[in-house]
């Protein structure tokens, strides 16, 4: 390692799953946190504790159990709130994915405000989640969807997203932190939708675990993200909204526990969040986020973020160096991820090859296909780190990349 | 260097993935089809002409993707030019169970035949769609 650097962090030994040897010899390099981060042992334990003494329905019985159980789900809202700095409970949505966060605001936010010919402004960085509830409004309703374009750097071109903007505009929806490039949205692109009065979502699945979030500063509209990116099971998504929005958009789902009263003529709606909480909710996966959010700020989100931009810095650094490396996007700041190409080597061929050296990244298009189509390439290697990772990892990494090379070039 | 790698990556699959024979369209055709790996957003065309013997005079495929389903789709054409379709079919079934990994009872493919070299790909499950997505083109228009 360079100047014999090390991190102050080490956080390693919270993550049972990193003590796994792969292939049965390797140790696990977990590059591929930005797909799903491992779990700390804190979540593990105390979703089984869940299981294991304080199980039941929440919102339903007057039993203990049931008391218990549903003191974790709104406890674990409650320190969601905090998470994101939002004004109010009523604004936190448990979901089961940020993905369903995204369905749930495209067809709701349409139904109460939006008609055939409106239009939706998304960009040719955004994951596939971020476009295809959109596609719904397309395909069903004859909505008009405008993509921004972006800069070599990876930005959002300014330009041309403002120039997008008619009086049809009724929403935009972007990633706030690209998957692929790892950058942030720069604010003047949410100041431009707040100078218009066009509500904005934020698609916050990279953000979420890798930037410090506020929702009341950021002024978003709306902001997604899910429960296996920051630490916590899968199974959980959050959707944030202002409290203006949500009360005005009609319920996504029907059935238990959204209702006020029902007869067999018609039914009232259940006052925020539980309105859009249709469906016995992914409890345990709520106290476990819950779980994740208390390991985070135990750790602090600020060394967690100075620790991963070290790492990105230094791993960046490292293949910049490397004449085979091309490396995606342009050279602003990356926060966690990495997409990059061995020349004249397919991704698949080097995350199987680094596989076998315990290595894990992520292979493919990362589910942005409109994106790689951009890049002219079918598809890109990608690094993603997390609070779990080390100097010496990107070391051993950039060692197999170079055998890698000499494999498949020789 | 790791058995499991140099058992994908044999030779021929290296060679194949670099050079694909068999790479165009044909002309004429009468059976077409497309591959496509959602997963990771590889694809491929394939052509082929079939005589009124049932026999595939021509095939040919065009494409982007990694090693493993370039070297599958040259190796799949190498292999079906000029067999009989109720051949081609026992070889598709043969090289399906092989690439995940269950190479008893194949009736038509041994280790003597190039596709052999594909059987690395059951070390890497991952890679199985990659091995297919040709073959699967291949059973797909047969059907249209």
């Amino acid at each position: 390692m360079d100047d014999s650097k090390t991190l102050n962090l080490n956080v390693r030994k919270d993550f049972p799953i990193l003590s796994k040897k792969i292939l049965e010899k390797k140790d696990l390099i977990y590059f591929d946190t930005a797909a799903s981060a491992q779990k700390p042992n804190t979540v593990i334990n105390e979703t089984n504790d869940f299981y294991k003494n304080h199980y039941s329905n929440v919102s339903r019985g007057v039993h203990t159990l049931s008391v218990e159980s549903t003191f974790r789900y709104e406890d674990a809202r409650k320190k969601v709130q905090k998470f994101l700095n939002a004004r109010s409970e009523n604004e936190i949505i448990f979901t089961k994915s940020a993905t369903e966060g995204i369905n749930l605001v495209a067809q709701t936010f349409y139904e109460k405000f939006m008609q055939k010919g409106d239009e939706v402004i998304l960009s040719l960085i955004e994951h596939h989640s971020n476009l295809i509830p959109w596609f719904f409004l397309r395909d069903k309703y004859g909505v008009v969807l405008k993509f921004a374009n972006i800069q070599p750097s990876g930005q959002i071109d300014i330009d041309h997203f403002d120039s997008l903007f008619t009086n049809k505009t009724k929403i935009v929806s972007l990633t706030h932190l690209s998957n692929v490039f790892g950058t942030e949205l720069n604010e003047k692109v949410i100041n431009i939708c707040k100078d218009k009065s066009v509500p904005i979502l934020l698609d916050g699945c990279q953000s979420a675990a890798h930037l410090k979030i506020d929702v009341q500063k950021l002024g978003c509209d709306f902001f997604v993200f899910s429960g296996h990116k920051t630490y916590g099971p899968a199974g959980i998504g959050v959707l944030y909204g202002t409290e203006n929005l949500l009360s005005e958009m009609p319920p996504y789902q029907g059935g238990g526990g959204m209702i006020g009263d029902v007869s067999l003529e018609g039914a009232s709606y259940a006052e925020l969040p539980a309105k859009y909480e249709a469906g016995t909710p992914p409890l345990v996966e709520a106290h476990g986020l819950g779980i994740a959010i208390d390991y985070m700020n135990k750790i602090g989100l600020d060394n967690i973020i100075e620790h991963e931009n070290e790492i990105t810095k230094y791993a960046f650094n490292k293949l910049n160096e490397i004449d085979f490396i091309e490396i995606h996007g342009g050279d602003n700041k990356r926060n966690s991820i990495i997409s990059f190409n061995i020349k004249n080597v397919h991704s698949h061929e080097v995350s199987s090859f680094l596989d076998v050296e315990g290595i894990a990244i992520r292979a493919g298009h990362h589910c942005c296909q409109p994106l790689m189509k951009h890049l002219g390439v079918n598809s890109t290697a990608r690094l993603s780190f997390g609070v779990y990772n080390s100097l010496e990892e990107v070391d051993k990494f950039v060692i197999a990349l170079h055998k890698c090379k000499e494999f498949f070039n020789k | 260097m790791n058995d499991l790698i140099n058992d994908l990556y044999q030779e021929i699959i290296l060679d194949h993935g670099r050079e694909p024979r068999n790479f165009g369209e044909c002309d004429p055709h009468n059976k077409s089809a497309d591959g496509h790996n959602p997963l990771c957003g590889d694809n491929l065309k394939l052509t082929f002409f079939l005589n009124d013997q049932n026999v595939i005079e021509d095939i040919k495929f065009t494409g982007e993707g990694c090693a493993i389903s370039l070297a599958s789709a040259s190796l799949m054409t190498e292999k079906l030019k000029g067999k009989k379709i109720e051949v081609a079919e026992e070889i598709f079934k043969d090289f399906t169970n092989l690439v995940s990994g269950t190479d008893e009872d194949l009736k038509v493919l041994n280790e003597e035949d190039s596709l052999y070299a594909l059987k690395g790909v059951g070390g890497f499950p991952m890679r199985v769609k990659c091995a297919t997505m040709a073959w699967h083109a291949f059973n797909q228009a047969l059907k249209d």
